[in-house]
């Protein structure tokens, strides 16, 4: 059994009144017996007084009844009568009453000749046996009973002799009694119930007189002291019980209201107060009568009103608190903790509602190098500009969360794709309104915003949005996007690449694991002659046997912030590829590496390593132009090294990004790789394609070396001879092959390949 | 004289120790007994009667007995059976009468000649009450001889209350006449209910004051009367009357009828007086 970790006051109570009735039940029970047990004793007495008094009574009637026999034995009319029983009934039915030797005429009298033969015959109405029994004894004194119809009688017989010396039996006498009549006439019997006595006699039956007690049975007459002593304690009792429960119960009543139900009161308050649920007025009027409680209650009162007091403040601070913890310090907006929960929130919301949901994911473009060029504060100012701008642009119910850096997000309820288009331009619109020129911002700020939308009968794909926008957003971020992206229709190939998990866990491990990124070779051709200039190392993954291509890791890289760790394997695995000695010497490598690791010291120091190799294979560093360069004086004076190891410099994709001139002016650049959307134009023929040409011909002109990128048709090919270009690369001159592949075509024309840079 | 009396019972205590109780069937079926003290050879015997339907424990008639025997005499004091066999006990006046005077009379002769079976010569006759009465019956028959005195203490006669003795004596002759053997219920003496037969009460109401006198007168042996002054039972005017006649008689000033008390004494001064000129007195 388990008790109960704690009661209730009424409980108490209860158990204690219940305890107390049954306590007095006890005793009252306990009294009862007693009672029970005296009366008994006392009945016990009663019958054995009743039974003493009834045998003295038989034996005083028996006694009384030989005496009688033998005053008639020695009488000497009784002698005369058996010698002269002329007069016999003169003398039976008169002188032995006279003489007061009878006293009373239900004791009858006869005398018998020594042959037992009664001397005359009884009256008819006297029972007077007319022979005495056979077995009288001739000379002894006799009784004996006899069921006489229903009537026991009682006989004593007697010898009669003719003198006291007993010489001569004259005969005998007899005398019979009523016996129930004569034992019950007695006034000695106050103990026994007469009319309960009776003789259990078959009749006819003889019973000898010493055995008359044994058949007697007889009850004691109830006294009527025990009895009235009995009632009165029953009733005293009684009186007693109902007493205390009247006491009880007006106790409980008592204890109810002046304890019980202050003290439930109090309790009340307390749980309200636990629970924080103030009363207005706590009991301000219902003063206690137990003064020990009214102090506890207006101790409570003050206390209530202290902690009300508290609360406020408490709750006041709380909802301060929760709301800093949900809020950005920096923007105001809300920060990523109330997007995940707001998130979750939304998703349950969804179960019950279905609805269409676009999901929206902003990134500022080129963040951080506006950061880094303009210093903290005013990427800041940048951040909250944006924040205002696209808290502006939303909807009134939709929220702007800042999930770190310079990435927002909202999602949007009862929508459409087109509405959440809708929405995205006009953050770009009111964004691009923005007066960043006062902060002395002279680049342009922009956000990317990628989109993914889940229609109502999808929605168990709503998981999925977050994930999806974020493809959405990088796939936004490409050069010559239009930065919005909606998932599904802007990004169908790079949202496959783009945080699909495989491909990450590809990349991470080919970061860890030397080996994995695999280099594959493209030919970079000199014309005129379209021989093999040199080769340019392009980055594949072997992940368990398939070939993951740079188009599905690179932005998980940019995305990952890994191009550091990315270009440290290139150039771990271009040097092991260089010393393998499987490409034809004297023919260069170029390697393509992102501007942020050119600022980087391990590259810088891995460059200088791998410089060893120029003497085999002159080493050419591409930089992309579709990244921003923030620190351009750091680059340039590590690239200015480079180029005293004889590295040469190379910008990559060019006309693709943003202020190529100010890289071409600030940077120490040798080579200039047209992107393939500026060669494609060479083969239109129209202003785009002049324009094209004509600076190719002026970069030509100013010194560059010209590589034209992704040449594909013979068109383009002549397009690109005939301004003069110094290198072109295509697929339709060769296509990227391993280092093994090249190395076994190689052998298999037996050629001894040369490069002409 | 009173105190030697006294003394003289105490120093004669164990004589009496050897008392003889004397037996005798007088009737069949009827026996009746005596208690002899055997006393001085020399003295007469005295045959003790007592009073009406008493017997010889009778106080007046047991003292007497002592009295006279611690004085040298024989005495037999014997309990008239009243026709009940071994009778003990005082006969009670309501008790079935079936005896009469004859019997009485004939019991006395008996015990007289028991005496005299005894070696007695010389019997003087003591009667107390009816007893008187019953002795002076036995002598107006023919006594014994051997019977040489008679002394009546309170002698009275056979008293019947108001009733009319002649008609009274005429309805039980004629009873007897008719023999109805029915009680006849009268007073007799001291009982006002007296059950009897009619013979046996015949036989004693007879024994009026007139009878009682000439008996007295007629007497054979010596007569010598004992009464109290006080004696209420007698009948009105008896003592004058038996003066009158010159009865000898002595008369103890206030004694009763039973001369109880210190009067004992009186009635046995007189007796042994009477006794003692008795013996004086020449024989018949």
């Amino acid at each position: 059994m388990k008790w109960p970790d704690s009661i209730s006051i009424k409980h108490i109570a209860l158990a204690f009144i219940t305890g107390l009735l049954v306590l007095m039940s006890l005793i009252g029970g306990f009294a009862a017996y007693q009672t029970r047990a005296v009366s008994h004793s006392l009945e016990q007495q009663n019958q054995n007084a009743a039974e003493s008094e009834l045998a003295a009574a038989v034996q005083r009637l028996l006694s009384r009844t030989e005496d009688q026999a033998l005053k008639l034995a020695y009488w000497d009319e009784t002698r005369q009568q058996l010698v002269l029983p002329e007069y016999y009934a003169y003398w039976r039915d008169q002188r032995v009453y006279e003489s007061g030797i009878l006293d009373n005429r239900h004791v009858r009298a006869a005398l018998y000749d020594p042959s037992g033969m009664q001397l005359a015959p009884s009256p008819t109405k006297i029972s007077m046996p007319a022979r005495l029994p056979v077995s009288t004894p001739p000379h002894q004194s006799s009784s004996w009973l006899v069921d006489e119809a229903g009537a026991v009688a009682l006989y004593s017989a007697f010898p009669v002799y003719s003198g006291e010396q007993r010489q001569t039996l004259l005969g005998h006498g007899l005398i019979r009694l009523d016996f129930m009549p004569a034992l019950l006439r007695q006034e000695s019997l106050h103990f026994t119930d007469t009319t309960s006595v009776k003789l259990i006699l078959e009749p006819g039956e003889t019973l000898a007189a010493s055995e008359l007690f044994s058949r007697l049975r007889f009850s004691a007459r109830p006294d009527p002291d025990q009895l009235q002593f009995q009632t009165i304690l029953s009733r005293t009792l009684l009186a007693l019980f109902v007493l205390l429960v009247v006491t009880a119960l007006l106790g409980f009543v008592a204890y109810n209201r002046l304890l019980m139900r202050p003290l439930g009161r109090l309790s009340e308050f307390i749980d309200a107060m636990q629970h924080g649920r103030f009363s207005p007025s706590p009991s301000r009027s219902q003063t206690m009568r137990i003064s020990e409680l009214e102090n506890i209650r207006r101790s409570l009162y003050d206390y209530q009103l202290q902690l009300r007091e508290l609360h406020g403040s408490m709750e006041h601070q709380n909802r301060e608190f929760h709301s800093q913890a949900r809020q950005d310090a920096l923007t105001g907006c809300h920060n990523r903790r109330a997007y995940e929960e707001d998130w979750e929130n939304f998703r349950q919301e969804l179960k019950s509602a279905p609805q269409g949901v676009a999901f929206l994911l902003f990134d500022c473009d080129r963040f951080k190098t506006i950061n880094d060029t303009y210093g903290h504060a005013k990427g800041d100012r940048v951040l909250s500009i944006i924040a205002d701008a696209l808290v502006m642009a939303l909807r009134a119910n939709d929220r702007l969360y800042r999930l770190g850096g310079d990435e927002f997000a909202t999602f949007l309820s009862r929508t459409t794709p087109a509405q959440a288009k809708q929405i995205a331009q006009r953050c770009q619109s009111l964004l691009d309104a923005s007066a960043f020129s006062d902060l002395g911002i002279i680049e342009p700020v922009g956000i990317s915003i990628g989109i993914a939308f889940c229609a109502p009968d999808q929605l168990e794909h709503i998981d999925e949005l977050p994930k999806q926008a974020d493809i959405a957003m990088y796939t936004a971020k490409q050069p010559g996007r239009t930065r919005i992206a909606l998932y599904g229709e802007d990004t169908e190939r790079a949202s496959q690449t783009l945080v699909a998990s495989r491909e990450t866990s590809a990349l991470f491990q080919a970061l860890a694991t030397p080996g994995m990124i695999e280099m594959h070779y493209q030919s970079i051709h000199s014309l005129p002659g379209r021989k093999v200039g040199y080769y340019e190392a392009l980055a594949r993954i072997r992940y368990h046997g398939d070939l993951i291509m740079p188009n599905a890791f690179l932005p998980v890289v940019s995305s990952r912030r890994l191009e550091t760790e990315f270009d440290l394997a290139v150039l771990l695995q271009v040097d092991a590829d260089l010393s393998s000695g499987q490409l034809p010497a004297g023919c260069g490598v170029s390697i393509n590496l992102s501007a942020q690791s050119i600022s980087r010291p391990e590259i810088v120091s891995h460059l200088l390593e791998l410089s060893r190799h120029n003497a085999r294979h002159p080493l050419m560093l591409e930089i992309t132009e579709t990244s921003l360069i923030t620190q351009m004086v750091e680059v340039r004076t590590y690239l200015d090294l480079l180029r005293t190891v004889n590295y040469r410099i190379a910008m990559d994709d060019f006309g693709t990004g943003y202020s190529p001139l100010r890289y071409l002016v600030d940077l120490p650049v040798d080579v200039v790789k047209f992107d393939i959307s500026l060669v494609n134009k060479l083969g239109e023929n129209n202003r785009a394609g002049q324009v094209v040409a004509d600076f190719a011909r002026m970069m030509g002109d100013a010194g560059y070396v010209l590589v034209a990128e992704g040449v594909e048709t013979d068109a383009v090919l002549r397009k690109v001879e005939s301004l003069g270009i110094a290198h072109v690369q295509g697929y339709l001159l060769s296509r990227p092959v391993p280092l093994a592949e090249l190395a076994a075509a190689n052998a298999a024309q037996n050629l001894k390949t040369t490069c002409s840079v | 004289m009173r105190v030697y009396l006294l003394c003289l019972l105490i120093s004669a205590f164990p004589a009496a120790a050897h008392a003889v109780i004397a037996q005798q069937e007088m009737r069949p079926g009827i026996g009746a007994s005596a208690e002899y003290l055997v006393g001085e050879r020399s003295k007469p015997a005295v045959l003790l009667v007592h009073g009406f339907l008493q017997t010889r424990e009778f106080s007046t008639v047991a003292t007497l007995a002592r009295g006279l025997h611690d004085s040298g005499y024989t005495v037999l004091a014997p309990t008239l059976s009243l026709n009940v066999p071994n009778r003990s006990q005082s006969l009670a006046c309501e008790a079935v009468h079936k005896h009469s005077l004859e019997d009485d009379v004939a019991e006395i002769g008996r015990w007289v000649a028991w005496l005299k079976s005894h070696g007695h010569r010389s019997i003087v006759l003591v009667g107390h009450s009816f007893g008187s009465l019953q002795l002076l019956a036995y002598l107006s028959l023919k006594p014994d001889p051997a019977v040489k005195a008679y002394i009546g203490a309170s002698l009275v006669e056979a008293q019947i209350g108001t009733a009319d003795r002649p008609a009274l004596i005429g309805q039980l002759e004629a009873r007897m006449h008719g023999k109805q053997r029915a009680l006849v219920a009268q007073t007799l003496s001291f009982c006002r209910k007296y059950p009897s037969t009619p013979e046996g009460l015949l036989s004693y109401v007879r024994w009026d004051q007139a009878r009682v006198l000439a008996a007295l007168k007629q007497s054979p042996v010596g007569v010598k009367l004992i009464m109290g002054d006080a004696d209420t039972l007698l009948g009105q005017g008896w003592l004058k009357t038996l003066q009158h006649v010159q009865v000898p008689m002595v008369i103890v000033a206030g004694a009763n009828h039973f001369m109880d008390g210190s009067h004992e004494f009186d009635l046995l001064e007189h007796a042994l007086k009477s006794l003692d000129t008795i013996q004086q007195a020449p024989t018949r």
